[in-house]
C-alpha cells in the first residue's frame, strides 16, 4: 500500500474550513466554563478537564455526576464511554480513509477528532479530499477554542450571560441540519436521513440519550448494509 | 467523592481516549468489503439526522424555526458553514424575544 497524502497544504486547507467551528467551539466552551466554575472548578481545572476529555457533552455530564458527590471512578468512567460511545462510529467511518498512513499521524489525527470536524472531514472525504492532514487541520482550531473558551468562561462566570440566551446550545444541531441538507443529493440519501433519525428519537425514549445518537449511526449502517446490492 | 482530582482527570482521559482510538483499530483488523464501506459512508448522514431529531424533540418552536431556517439557508446560500451559524443566532433572536 502506497502511503496517502499528508502535507501541510492539507493541514491548511483544513484549517480554514475549521476556522469557523473553532469559533462556534469557543463559545461553546465558553459555556462549560461557566458551568464548571458553578461546580467549583478553577480555571486551572476547568483547563485540564477540557484538554483531558475533549467532548462537551460528556464533560458537563462528569459534572454534573461529580456534582452529586456520590459518583464513583466507574460509574465515572461509563458515563463518558456511553456519551462518547459515538467516536467507536466515527473512527471505524474514517479508517478506511486515515488508515492509509502511519499509525502515529493516523492516532495523532484521532486526538483532535471532534462531532464537527468528524462531520467536515466525512464531507470532505466524499467531495474527494484526499491529503488526511485535512483532519488534524479541521480539529486544531476547534481544540484551541475549547480551551481557550474553557479558561475565559471559567475565569468570568460572573459577568456572562447564559450559553443558552446566546443560541450555543444549538450549535452542534444547527451544523447537523445544515450538512444533513448539503450531503442529501440523491433520493437514496434519504433512507440514512431517515432511519437515522427515526432510531434516534425511538432509543433517546428507550435507553436515554446516551446511546441514541450511537443508535441511529448503527441503525443506518445496518440498513446500508442490508440492503446493498454490488457496486456502490 | 474522596478521590483526588489527577485520578478523577486520569480515569475521565482514558475514557475518552478509548472511545477516539477503539474504533480506528478494530476497523484496522475487519477485513474490507464493499457491503461495510456502504455502511460506513451511510453512517455520518443517520448520526447527523439523529442528532437533528433528538434536538427537534426536546426542543421548541423557536428550535424548530431555527433548524428549519438552517436546512433553507442551506440549499439558498450553498454554504452549510454559513447557514448553521445564521441559524443559531436565529434561535438566539426568537429565544430573545420570547418564542
Amino acid at each position: 500500500m502506497t502511503a496517502a497524502r499528508f502535507t501541510f497544504d492539507g493541514f491548511r486547507r483544513g484549517l480554514r474550513d475549521g476556522a469557523p467551528l473553532g469559533l462556534s467551539i469557543f463559545a461553546y466552551g465558553l459555556g462549560f466554563g461557566l458551568v464548571a466554575a458553578q461546580a467549583g472548578f478553577g480555571v486551572a481545572k476547568a483547563v485540564a478537564t477540557s484538554a483531558a476529555i475533549y467532548s462537551g457533552s460528556a464533560q458537563l455530564a462528569a459534572v454534573s455526576l461529580l456534582q452529586t458527590g456520590g459518583a464513583t471512578l466507574t460509574a465515572l468512567f461509563a458515563t463518558i464511554l456511553v456519551i462518547n460511545a459515538r467516536y467507536f462510529l466515527f473512527g471505524a467511518a474514517l479508517q478506511p480513509w486515515l488508515g492509509q498512513v502511519s499509525a502515529p499521524k493516523a492516532y495523532g489525527s484521532l486526538l483532535l477528532l471532534g462531532d464537527a470536524n468528524w462531520m467536515f472531514t466525512m464531507r470532505a472525504i466524499a467531495a474527494g479530499e484526499e491529503d488526511r492532514a485535512y483532519l488534524p487541520g479541521t480539529g486544531a482550531p476547534m481544540f484551541a477554542g475549547w480551551l481557550l473558551g474553557t479558561a475565559i468562561g471559567a475565569g468570568a462566570v460572573s459577568i456572562l450571560p447564559s450559553p443558552e440566551a446566546l443560541g450555543f446550545d444549538l450549535m452542534l444541531p444547527a451544523f447537523a441540519a445544515a450538512m444533513t441538507a448539503a450531503m442529501t443529493r440523491v433520493r437514496a440519501d434519504l433512507v440514512p436521513v431517515a432511519v437515522g433519525a427515526g432510531a434516534a428519537l425511538i432509543i433517546a425514549r428507550i435507553a436515554g440519550p446516551g446511546w441514541a445518537v450511537i443508535g441511529a449511526g448503527l441503525a443506518g449502517g445496518a440498513v446500508a448494509a442490508l440492503t446493498y446490492r454490488g457496486r456502490g | 467523592m474522596t478521590d483526588s482530582f489527577p485520578i478523577l482527570l486520569l480515569v475521565m482521559a482514558a475514557a475518552a481516549l478509548i472511545c477516539r482510538m477503539l474504533g480506528f483499530m478494530l476497523m484496522r483488523v475487519m477485513p474490507a468489503s464493499p457491503r461495510i464501506e456502504a455502511a460506513l459512508r451511510a453512517t455520518p448522514l443517520s448520526v447527523m439526522a439523529g442528532i437533528t431529531a433528538l434536538a427537534l424533540a426536546n426542543g421548541g418552536l423557536a428550535e424548530a424555526l431555527a433548524l428549519g431556517a438552517v436546512v433553507v439557508l442551506t440549499v439558498l446560500l450553498g454554504s452549510d458553514v454559513a447557514a448553521a451559524l445564521l441559524g443559531v443566532a436565529v434561535v438566539a433572536v426568537l429565544r430573545w424575544v420570547g418564542v
